[in-house]
């Protein structure tokens, strides 16, 4: 044990080990107060039904805030019958069968559930409902982003690596420029991008597409449920491309050259020589590009806070949203708890999944 | 021996190093006195309550006074507020306090009514606003100006159409802003709207709602003897009238306007009909405004022929902080800030309706802002938010509601769906029961 080989090490080896922990303690200090406190009343919060701003007494309430939060139930919804007809009635307008309304089905007590969807399966109607419905709509929302955004981001950020690797004049100028989204603050640049996407002609995007003959220069990208999601990805690779771009040059220089003249002399075109080389060997530089992008999008906020505001929630805004204008602390908690525990899953599946191996 | 107490003191000098700064950072009482005051933003107010604390801190050489400028939403402003509660801090002095907060914000703020001068200041206000901010026997906000909505509209466009006076319905509203919109489009200005109105999902949606909503006889959300009242025909009417402007005579991104989006889209001299509140005045005929001396304001619209229209009670109040360290001081700020002759200026400068009821016989004001003296009924009869009948969860009530008004304004939902569903959030959020509205 450690002990026992210490007895081996010399009295100045034993003096250094000391004098280490001892300036180590102003740092440690420092993480306890700034991480390890926060994080356990954080906690702590998440089992009372704490009132932000307020001085109600504090009850200790168990796990019913993660209950509520994550309660969900599917229900079949019952066909309506036509009564002349005696068969399922059929909508005038749209051609579609009649289902039952879903806040008929979903239960009621002892917390009210609300529909998040319906799906159809082997011919049967179902809703799935959800006691929070913002923070079901929330993950769905966060997961789709995360995903869309990282794998364009990783793959945009690539080709832009590879372009930017090899030797061509304005080289350097192309790649201090290319951090230029990067360097803006997010909170700057959604508000930039927010005045772009206006919904009327004040907007550049909508004039710009009316130009090119789509739209009509009043598409409200920002207020339609099919257009919220797309432009806020959008927004976001715009952002974070240069950051990928960034990682992955760094691993491409590290490439040595010569393995390409081997390959080109052994007769591999281009092609070939990308998937031979580059890619496994790049293998590492994306392993930590893609954590640190993924761990960084599922816990996004400041886009939806600032482009959405209050009609699209992303986990992160979800829980800022219930603790300032609910004032409720205890879901507030109970949601960063979940984003907390998501991303470390995450987080162990890229490690084992990418091979990183810790020496 | 020695590098081992050196080693220590180093420790110690690390960890007392954080500790030291923080505790000096906090303020020290004594003369002079600083005074903090957090002020909306929102068009002139943040420069007429700069000039307001410079008039006092002339008076009151020992007084320095800061005004800080607030997000212009409403509920990031109560976010802003909560978070210095929480820590209860002595940052701040003065807070803007809007109509609907006093329940909520009460146990953070002293009473008004122990201080000189309180009580005969209060008598001078509408006793309807006095009585809105007086939680619990305490003034907990002296009232600073009112508001209510309005209906701004172009009286060169009405005259060029052929309309002598402003709509006196819904229905009437809507054809004569599609006739004008199709007219000024037709005459090449393609970026011209009918309607501009507040429709973003924040609490400006839950005024300009409930204006739809009264106005046609569908009741106040909630009623004022605690019956949840929303779901009902005419509400559901009013709602999908409304949702079937957008994209017609307003624009589809009506859904994220907010005031100034509105007011930016009016002044520019892209909208015949406006409904904001009633700082647009002054802003409208400002210099640089295209639609200068081309505009005046009434009533909103009623629902039916000889109803009546509805106008949401907006305003706000000075309060002071329970946790400030010099709460005399800010209380005397406080009263000065609300005073007669403060509101007075404000009404002539911004068009900023006063509190104080003698101000509307007063000559000045009704030059400066005549629709003031002449709308005098609209401010007295507008209609409250259920925010007294609902407190402490108002937030929560009038979130749920417009979130509600939101999705059929989008097209996620229909009027019925969406009035039913808040029925029953209502219902849980609050424990009362559902009923009709009363007639008035």
């Amino acid at each position: 044990m450690a002990r026992a080989k210490k007895r081996g090490m010399s009295e100045v080896a034993k003096k250094e080990e000391r004098l280490a922990l001892l300036m180590l303690l102003p740092s440690f200090f420092v993480i306890v107060v700034i991480a390890i406190y926060p994080l356990f009343t954080v906690f702590r919060d998440s089992l009372t039904n704490k009132i932000f701003a307020s001085n109600q007494p504090v009850e200790f309430v168990g796990l019913s805030n993660y209950a509520q939060l994550l309660s969900v139930t599917i229900k079949e919804l019952p066909p309506v019958i036509d009564e002349t007809t005696g068969q399922q009635a059929i909508d005038d307008k749209s051609g579609e069968p009649v289902y039952e309304r879903a806040i008929t089905v979903l239960p009621r007590e002892p917390q009210r559930f609300r529909e998040v969807s319906q799906f159809s399966l082997l011919g049967k109607r179902y809703v799935i409902g959800a006691t929070e419905r913002d923070f079901i709509r929330a993950i769905v929302d966060t997961l789709i982003f995360t995903v869309v955004s990282v794998v364009l981001e990783t793959l945009l950020g690539l080709i832009i690596a590879l372009v930017v690797n090899s030797n061509f004049r304005g080289r350097g100028f192309m790649r201090a420029s290319m951090l230029v989204p990067w360097a803006i603050i997010t909170v700057v640049s959604a508000r930039m991008w927010q005045w772009m996407l206006g919904p009327t002609r004040t907007g550049l995007v909508n004039v710009v597409l009316q130009i090119v003959g789509i739209g009509d220069g009043q598409i409200a990208f920002l207020r339609m449920s099919e257009y919220q999601l797309p432009a806020i990805i959008a927004v976001d690779v715009w952002k974070t491309t240069p950051f990928m771009a960034l990682l992955l040059l760094a691993g491409l220089q590290l490439i040595p050259n010569d393995l390409y003249k081997a390959a080109a002399v052994d007769g591999a075109n281009k092609v070939r020589q990308f998937f031979a080389i580059t890619l496994p060997l790049l293998r590492p530089a994306i392993a930590v590009a893609l954590v640190f992008r993924t761990l960084d999008a599922l816990r996004v906020f400041d886009v939806f806070q600032v482009m959405l505001s209050r009609t699209r929630y992303s986990m992160a805004s979800f829980a800022q949203d219930q603790l300032i204008q609910y004032q409720n602390a205890g879901i507030s908690s109970a949601a960063s708890v979940f984003i907390f525990l998501l991303i470390f899953v995450f987080a162990l599946l890229y490690i084992r999944m990418l091979g990183v191996e810790a020496e | 021996m020695g590098k081992k107490f050196l080693v220590w003191c180093l420790v110690a000098v690390l960890v007392v190093g954080f500790a030291v700064p923080v505790a000096y950072a906090q303020e020290g009482e004594g003369e002079p006195v600083t005074l903090r005051l957090l002020s909306g933003a929102v068009g002139q107010e943040l420069e007429l309550t700069k000039a307001a604390a410079a008039r006092y801190m002339a008076a009151n050489p020992n007084i320095t006074v800061e005004v800080f400028d607030t997000p212009d939403a409403v509920q990031d402003r109560l976010g802003v507020y909560l978070q210095y509660f929480e820590t209860k801090s002595s940052e701040a002095d003065l807070y803007q306090i809007d109509v609907i907060w006093p329940g909520d914000l009460a146990e953070h703020l002293i009473d008004l009514y122990q201080y000189e001068g309180a009580q005969e200041q209060a008598a001078e206000n509408f006793p309807a606003i006095i009585e809105n901010n007086t939680v619990g026997g305490k003034l907990v906000g002296m009232p600073w100006f009112t508001d209510a909505g309005l209906l701004y509209y172009r009286t060169d466009l009405l005259k060029k159409y052929g309309y002598d006076a402003p709509p006196g319905t819904w229905a009437e509203l809507e054809e004569m802003a599609m006739k004008i919109q199709d007219g000024e489009r037709a005459a090449g200005n393609e970026d011209f709207w009918g309607y501009v109105w507040q429709g973003n999902a924040y609490e400006g949606l839950t005024c300009d709602a409930l204006e739809w909503i009264d106005s046609s006889g569908g009741g106040t959300i909630i009623s004022p003897d605690k019956v949840i009242t929303i779901n009902n025909t005419n509400a559901v009417a009013a709602v999908d009238r409304a949702a079937a402007w957008v994209g017609k005579i307003s624009p589809a991104g009506v859904t994220g306007f907010q005031e100034e989006d509105a007011r930016n889209m009016w002044q520019a001299g892209n909208a015949a009909f406006m409904r904001n509140w009633p700082y647009c005045y002054s802003l409208g005929n400002a210099d640089d405004s295209v639609v200068k001396g081309k505009f005046d304001v009434a009533p909103l619209p009623a629902g039916a022929e000889g109803g009546h229209g509805a106008a949401t009670l907006g305003g706000w109040q000075v309060a002071v902080s329970k946790y400030s360290k010099n709460p005399e001081e800010a209380a005397k700020l406080a009263l000065f800030m609300t005073s007669a002759g403060e509101q007075k200026t404000r009404a002539i400068e911004g068009s900023f309706n006063p509190t104080i009821m003698f101000l509307y016989n007063d000559a000045e004001v009704c030059d400066a802002s005549p629709f003031m003296c002449k709308l005098y009924d609209v401010f007295t009869g507008a209609v409250a938010r259920p925010s007294t009948a609902t407190a402490p969860k108002y937030n929560e009530v009038s979130t749920a509601f417009f979130q509600a008004v939101h999705s059929v304004l989008t097209g996620d939902n229909d009027g019925q769906t969406a009035l039913e569903e808040l029925e029953l959030d209502l219902a849980g959020i609050t424990g009362f029961e559902t009923g009709a509205p009363t007639m008035e």
